[in-house]
C-alpha cells in the first residue's frame, strides 16, 4: 500500500476508527432486542451491517484505488454507501488543491468539482440521519441512568456531549457543564439529577454509550467540514444564488433539489418549500407553528424582516432565488452581478412595505347638487324596491266601479274607501299577495322544470264566501288564469259585468 | 382674525370682490374684529373656509372704516356682526326667521350650521329662488 502525505494518512486512520465503531454499534443494536425502537433500528442495522460488511471489504480496495488516483490526480466515482472513505478523501484533496478554479467545462454537470459538491450534499443529509439514529441509541441506553435528561436537552449533539461529560457520575456537583449548555439549563439539569430515579449503568453499557457519543461528535464535525467545503465552493458553483440567500442555504437547497439544473427547473413555490419540516413533534405547542417555508427560513434576509411581513418576504425570496438559480444553471453570469442586483431589489421592496401610509388630506366639501346621484340598478335593487311597491290590494282599493258606491271602513262614505276590494262581480274573493314580476320569472323557470304543483293555492281557502249583496258566492278558479295582477275591470279578456235586476 | 381671512377696508375692494366672484357664493361679514360675538363668528368662518372652498368665498369687512359706511347705510346694517350673501353679483335674499330678509344677523353656534346655510344659498342661487334658512335659527 502506498504511503501518501501525512494528512491523508491521519485522516484515513480516523476513518478506520469510525468504521470500527460503527460495527460495534451495530452489534450492540442487535444485542438489545427488548426495546421496540431497537427492533426498528435493528432491522435497519441488519441491512447496514450487511452492506458495511460487504463494503468494508470493498472500501479497502477503494482506499487503495483512491490513493493511486489521488497521486495521479484523477477522478473517482463514489459508491453511494461508502461515503466515509472516499468522499472525505476527495474533500481533503480538493481543499489541498485549493483555489484551482478553472472555468473549463461549460456544462456544469461535467465539472468534477460540481459532482463532488453534489455528493457532499447527499452525504451531509445522510450524516444527519445517522446522527438521529445514534441519538436515539444513546438516549435509550442512558435512560436507565438519567431519564429526564432527554426532555431537558433536545439537541442531539448537545445531548451526546453532556452524556459523555456526566458518564456514570451520580453527583452532578462534581461535573462541570459550563460551556456545553446555557446556564439556566445547567441549573435545571443539576436540580433534576439530584432527584432522579436512575441508577448507575453497568460498565459495558457505559462503554458502548460513550463510544456512541464519540461517534456522534465525530460525525458532527465531519458534517461541518463537508458543509464548509461546499460553502467555500458555492461562490464558484452558483454565484448568483449564493449572493441572494447566502452560501450555506444555497448549498442546502441545491442538495435537497438534487442538483443545480433540477433546482432551476422547479417552480418558485416548490423552492420555497425545500427542506420544510412536516412533522410537528408531540409536546411542542402549535401556537408558533411555522408557515410553509423551508431552508429559506435560515437566510439573513428572512430573519431580518419583521414577523408580519415574513410570509410575503418568503415568497419574494423564493421567486428571486429561482431566477438566480436559472441564471447559474446556464452559467449566464459568473461574476454574480445578477444575484447582487436581485438582492438589492429584494431589500428595496421590503423597505417599501414597511413605510407608513401617506397622511390623509382633508378634502373640501363638494358643491351641493353638482354631482349627479349614482343610480344603481340590477336584480338586487329591484327586489328591494318590490318591498315598497304598490300592492294589488292597494290598486284595487284605489279603483272604483262606475255607478256603484264603494264600501268604506266607517260606513256611509266615512273612513277609508275600499274601492273594488271584495266587491261582488270581481272574480276574486280575497286578494292574496300577487306574484311580483321577479317571482314570476323564477316561478316560470321552476315550472319549466316541472316541480309538481302548478300555482300556489293555500290549503285554507274555501270556494265559499258570504258577500253583502248576494249572500253566498262561489269563486271562479278560472278567473285568475290570465295574469293575476291585472284587475278584471280593465282586463281585455274579462266578461261583461252583470247588471242585476232589483 | 383679520390676518387669517381677507379683510376689506376700501369701497373699491368690496366692489371688485362682489363683481369678480362668479359661480360662487360670496360671504361678506360686516363687523368689528374686536367684538366678542364677532370673534366667535369669525372663528366659525375660519374653520369652515377650507371645507366649503369649492363654492364659497369669505371676506371680512371692517365697519369702522369710513368708506364702508356707505355699505352700512345701503344694507341697513345696525346690529353687528351681520352677514350678507351674494351669488354672481346678486344679493341673495334669505328667510332666517326674522323680519329682515336681506342679511343674517349674529353668529352661528356650530360650524355645521354655517356650512348648511351656505350650501342652501348655493343651491338656491343656482335655481335663482329664495333661500329658506329658518331651521338654522330655530335650532339656536
Amino acid at each position: 500500500m502506498l504511503i501518501p502525505a501525512t494528512l491523508n494518512d491521519s485522516f484515513l486512520a480516523d476513518l478506520d476508527e469510525l468504521s470500527d465503531n460503527e460495527d460495534d454499534l451495530l452489534e450492540a443494536d442487535n444485542d438489545d432486542a427488548e426495546h421496540m425502537e431497537e427492533d426498528v433500528d435493528g432491522d435497519l442495522a441488519d441491512i447496514e451491517a450487511l452492506n458495511y460488511d460487504d463494503l468494508d471489504s470493498v472500501s479497502k480496495l477503494q482506499k487503495t484505488q483512491r490513493f493511486t488516483d489521488i497521486m495521479q490526480g484523477g477522478y473517482v466515482v463514489a459508491f453511494p454507501l461508502s461515503y466515509s472513505a472516499t468522499d472525505f478523501l476527495k474533500v481533503e484533496d480538493a481543499l489541498e488543491n485549493g483555489s484551482e478554479n478553472s472555468t473549463h467545462g461549460i456544462v456544469l454537470e461535467d465539472d468534477p468539482e460540481y459532482q463532488l459538491i453534489v455528493d457532499c450534499n447527499a452525504l451531509s443529509v445522510d450524516i444527519e440521519n445517522e446522527i438521529v439514529i445514534i441519538h436515539n441509541f444513546i438516549r435509550d441506553k442512558y435512560r436507565l441512568k438519567f431519564p429526564e435528561l432527554e426532555s431537558l436537552v433536545h439537541h442531539p449533539i448537545d445531548y451526546a456531549r453532556v452524556v459523555k461529560k456526566i458518564a456514570n457520575e451520580m453527583d452532578l456537583t462534581l461535573v462541570d457543564l459550563e460551556g456545553f449548555l446555557p446556564s439556566a439549563i445547567i441549573m435545571v439539569v443539576s436540580v433534576t439529577a439530584s432527584t432522579t430515579s436512575g441508577k448507575p449503568l453497568p460498565e459495558d453499557v457505559l462503554q458502548k454509550t460513550i463510544d456512541a457519543c464519540d461517534r456522534a461528535l465525530a460525525l458532527d464535525s465531519a458534517k461541518k467540514k463537508v458543509l464548509d467545503f461546499v460553502e467555500s465552493r458555492m461562490g464558484y458553483i452558483a454565484p448568483n444564488l449564493s449572493a441572494i440567500v447566502g452560501s450555506a442555504v444555497a448549498a442546502k437547497i441545491i442538495g435537497t433539489a438534487g442538483g443545480l439544473s433540477a433546482l432551476a427547473k422547479m417552480p418558485a413555490c416548490n423552492v420555497q418549500l425545500l427542506g420544510a419540516k412536516k412533522k410537528n413533534l408531540a409536546g411542542f405547542s402549535t401556537a408558533t407553528s411555522q408557515f410553509r417555508v423551508g431552508y429559506l427560513e435560515q437566510t439573513e434576509i428572512f430573519q431580518s424582516t419583521p414577523p408580519s411581513l415574513r410570509m410575503r418576504a418568503c415568497r419574494l425570496l423564493a421567486s428571486k432565488s429561482t431566477l438566480a438559480a436559472r441564471v447559474d444553471s446556464t452559467r449566464g453570469d459568473p461574476a454574480g452581478k445578477t444575484g447582487r442586483t436581485l438582492r438589492a431589489e429584494i431589500h428595496k421592496k421590503i423597505e417599501k412595505w414597511q413605510e407608513p401610509p401617506p397622511a390623509k388630506q382633508p378634502k373640501p366639501l363638494p358643491v351641493p347638487d353638482s354631482e349627479p346621484r349614482k343610480k344603481r340598478g340590477g336584480r338586487r335593487l329591484r327586489k328591494m324596491k318590490e318591498r315598497y311597491a304598490i300592492t294589488d290590494m292597494r290598486k284595487l282599493a284605489n279603483r272604483m266601479q262606475f255607478g256603484i258606491p264603494e264600501e268604506s271602513s266607517l260606513g256611509d262614505g266615512l273612513g277609508e274607501g275600499y274601492g273594488m276590494l271584495g266587491q261582488a262581480g270581481s272574480g276574486k274573493l280575497r286578494v292574496s299577495v300577487g306574484q311580483s314580476k321577479l317571482a314570476a320569472k323564477v316561478a316560470k323557470k321552476f315550472k319549466d322544470r316541472s316541480y309538481g304543483t302548478s300555482g300556489a293555492t293555500s290549503g285554507l281557502t274555501s270556494s265559499l264566501a258570504f258577500t253583502p249583496v248576494q249572500g253566498i258566492e262561489l269563486s271562479n278558479p278560472q278567473a285568475n288564469q290570465f295574469g293575476g295582477t291585472q284587475s278584471t275591470y280593465f282586463s281585455e279578456t274579462g266578461t261583461f259585468s252583470k247588471i242585476k235586476r232589483t | 382674525m383679520e390676518y387669517l381671512l381677507p379683510t376689506l377696508r376700501k369701497k373699491q375692494e368690496v366692489d371688485s370682490l362682489i363683481r369678480d366672484t362668479l359661480d360662487k357664493v360670496l360671504v361678506l361679514r360686516f363687523g368689528l374684529s374686536s367684538d366678542a360675538v364677532c370673534l366667535q363668528l369669525d372663528d366659525v368662518l375660519y374653520k369652515s373656509v377650507k371645507d366649503v372652498s369649492k363654492f364659497v368665498t369669505v371676506a371680512l369687512v371692517d365697519t369702522t372704516e369710513e368708506e364702508i359706511q356707505v355699505y352700512l347705510k345701503y344694507f341697513d346694517i345696525t346690529y353687528v356682526p351681520s352677514i350678507v350673501f351674494f351669488f354672481n353679483a346678486h344679493h341673495m335674499k334669505m328667510d332666517s326667521g326674522s323680519a329682515d330678509h336681506t342679511k343674517w344677523v349674529g353668529t352661528f353656534q356650530r360650524k355645521q350650521d354655517f356650512v348648511d346655510v351656505v350650501e342652501e344659498h348655493m343651491v338656491q342661487g343656482c335655481k335663482s329662488s329664495l333661500c329658506n334658512c329658518r331651521r338654522y335659527t330655530e335650532r339656536q
